[in-house]
């Protein structure tokens, strides 16, 4: 994983609301094998909205706008990554070139997937999300800050904004530490853990 | 009373909670023990080629279970794997037997009498256990919370691979909610109509960053089956996690079945499992009630399972939507669902009918859809895909495959099926779906498809009509 301390970058406006992850990345394209290193999901992002049904591009839709090209950050609209828990939603977000999603709400299995692979999505009240997109709107390709260390996002205005991260992520977005390395040094209390738990739940111990 | 000296008073997600910390943290998450992470074809690919790719070992494979179900077809399963003839959704399917193979991990295939959707044959099968903590690549793995299991859904690669190699899952404690809900339901109102209920009342993300504990004595009147079908939908109310207190009906439903405890084993079990259930005067940080009396079959207008309404009411009028982002959504919702404003619910024409799904194809709701169904015929194509393939052989012995086959249903193999389309049963662009599963957002069953979620026997009598009906009208 990536680490992820502070992103400076273009924002786009993306003002529908309850965009499930069946949105971002359509179950039809959930039969795709993801190499490492290569971007296979950034095609497949949001693909219903930036492409109609002949595969053609909504030129029209904003992220097909000029302005809004290699965007970094989104504003998103309420409940952004709801449904399902298929994980390619969020590698959809990161290989699309999005590090970083500013939001009213999010999807709770989203969240959680996309901490696990380097995205921060900051949870701000909907009038500052409703205020953002206006200024993305009035000044097309504004850029944004995302500073986890100090928990801030930066408006195009210069406004500050405080937003809450669970401290156990942000330390390991930080320095971009896997989850399982982490947790592997927790071996020997992982197997204390087990050997009283076949005590306690004796129905399950030859099992654990 | 002083209570100070006294141990403090929890909820059943408290003190199974706590039987799993590993590395607890007083405001960060925690390390989890999990007990059962099931697995399905959907997706998990890449959290194997990521282990492979990294020399990584499957921690406990005796504690994983895999099972096929989202991309199985639903039709001609004799012919095998091979004659799949989508070679994308055959790789998925191919996919999951090689990587259970290569890790060692016991996988219920294709051909096994026990496969299912993964969350209707886990309690079938007994695995699903009170107290226990399961995981699942699977947002409906709080289907499994109905017999008092701290169930969770995990991330398809990251979190998986997480859990296969460390069999622990990082986790912070949600907040916690509880639904009341009493009163007895009037006729044809099911445990779908009264989530459906439910989440109308508070929005598809009213129960974000929520454990959901059900309860009140319509819960308690509930069978098993019913408890499924409610905790099913949590995460439709943007909850992870939603339990029922297991009871004497759980223990009566778990008991004898193939992974139950038994003997000596099942008395210890059975003792600690009566002492799950929420202490009185636990602390909830939320509270709903429900009046389950005041209820009737619901049917989704919308794009989001919030957008329900009692089938005697009209689709509603944007213009009467004070608060502009909701107005605006739900604009958006009827333009894509092809609805003006006013129209009563039962004059919508749907084109075919869906009847299965993790949230609905256990063995009450195809009876429940076969009560419907006797006698009449269908006007619409109709399909019925059991939940498992055990539901459609007890179907097979009550004689429900001919009641349905005689109406003109379609009786197919158990598969995930036309739920997400992801077996290529999909709902074809432009046509309107009456359908028992559990999402209605924009594609869900195929890309331009328009879904009304509805319970098994509403989606039965809109299959008889050709479109959304009462059901209490046309059985009397």
């Amino acid at each position: 994983m990536q680490p992820f301390t502070t992103l400076t970058a273009v924002a786009a406006p993306l003002e529908i609301a309850k965009i499930d992850t069946g949105v971002i990345v359509p179950g039809r394209f959930m039969r795709i094998r993801r190499r490492p290193g290569v971007t296979d999901y950034a095609d497949v992002f949001l693909y219903d909205l930036r492409f109609d049904e002949n595969d053609r591009t909504r030129e029209e839709f904003v992220l097909n706008r000029p302005a809004y090209k290699g965007a970094g950050i989104l504003v998103t609209g309420i409940d952004f990554g709801c449904g399902s828990s298929r994980e390619g939603a969020a590698y959809a977000v990161l290989d699309f070139g999005v590090r970083a999603l500013v939001g009213p709400g999010f999807g709770d299995v989203f969240v959680g997937n996309c901490l696990q692979n380097g995205i921060v999505p900051a949870v701000l009240p909907l009038p500052v999300i409703q205020d953002l997109w206006r200024q993305l709107k009035e000044t097309p390709g504004s850029r944004m800050t995302v500073d986890l260390v100090e928990q801030t996002v930066v408006a195009p205005d210069g406004a500050r904004y405080g937003f809450a991260v669970d401290p156990t992520r942000k330390g390991r977005l930080l320095k971009g530490l896997d989850d399982v390395g982490v947790t592997l040094e927790h071996l020997a209390e992982i197997e204390a853990f087990e050997d009283r738990y076949r005590k306690r739940m004796t129905w399950l111990a030859s099992k654990v | 009373m002083d209570t100070a000296h006294l141990p403090q008073s929890r909820t059943m997600l408290d003190k199974i909670w706590a039987e799993h910390v590993v590395v607890p943290s007083a405001d960060g998450e925690e390390l989890m023990f999990v007990d059962l992470n099931l697995v399905h074809e959907g997706g998990t690919f890449m959290a194997f080629d990521q282990l492979r790719a990294e020399g990584r070992k499957v921690r406990k494979p005796n504690l994983t279970l895999a099972v096929t179900d989202h991309y199985l077809p639903s039709l001609n399963r004799k012919a095998g794997v091979a004659a799949i003839p989508n070679p994308a959704i055959r790789n998925v399917v191919e996919w999951l037997a090689q990587h259970t193979r290569e890790f060692g991990i016991e996988h219920i295939g294709p051909d096994d009498a026990r496969q299912g959707i993964t969350h209707v044959i886990a309690p079938e099968l007994g695995l699903t256990q009170p107290g226990l903590l399961i995981t699942c690549c699977d947002s409906h793995t709080a289907t499994q919370g109905a017999l008092g299991t701290l169930a969770m859904p995990i991330g398809q690669s990251n979190q998986l691979r997480h859990v296969l190699a460390t069999q622990t899952l990082w986790q912070k404690k949600p907040r916690q909610m509880r639904i009341t809900i009493d009163g007895a339901p009037g006729p044809h109102v099911t445990a779908k109509d009264i989530v459906l209920a439910i989440i109308a009342r508070i929005g598809i993300g009213g129960a974000s960053g929520h454990a959901v504990e059900y309860c009140g004595s319509t819960i308690r009147a509930m069978s098993i089956e019913a408890r499924l079908t409610i905790c099913n939908m949590s995460i439709e109310a943007g909850a992870r996690i939603g339990m029922v207190a297991p009871d004497d009906t759980t223990f009566e439903y778990v008991n004898g079945r193939p992974h139950a405890p038994h003997g000596q084993d099942w008395d210890a079990a059975l003792k600690y499992w009566r002492t799950l259930p929420s202490d009185a005067g636990a602390p909830f940080d939320r509270e709903l009630a429900i009046d389950a009396a005041a209820l009737a079959p619901m049917v989704s207008w919308g794009t989001s399972p919030q957008d329900s309404s009692p089938i005697t009411e009209r689709v509603p009028d944007p213009a009467s939507i004070a608060e502009p982002e909701h107005r605006r959504r739900v604009e958006r919702a009827l333009e894509y669902m092809q609805l003006m404003p006013g129209t009563p619910l039962s004059d919508i024409r749907v084109n075919r009918v869906f009847i299965g799904s993790c949230t609905n194809a256990r063995i009450e709701d195809l009876r429940a859809a076969a009560q419907v169904a006797r006698g009449r015929r269908v006007t619409v194509p109709s399909i019925v895909v059991p939940g498992s393939t055990a539901v459609k052989r007890q179907a097979e012995t009550e004689g429900l495959d001919r009641i349905f086959i005689e109406a003109g249903f379609e009786w197919r193999d158990s598969s995930c099926s036309m739920c997400g389309g992801s077996n290529g049963d999909i709902v074809p662009r432009g046509e309107r779906s009456a359908s028992t599963t559990n999402r209605n957002f924009e594609g869900r069953q195929g890309p331009g498809a328009m879904t009304h979620i509805m319970s098994p026997s509403m989606a039965a009598a809109a299959a008889i009509t050709g479109r959304l009906t009462d059901v209490r009208k046309l059985v009397r």
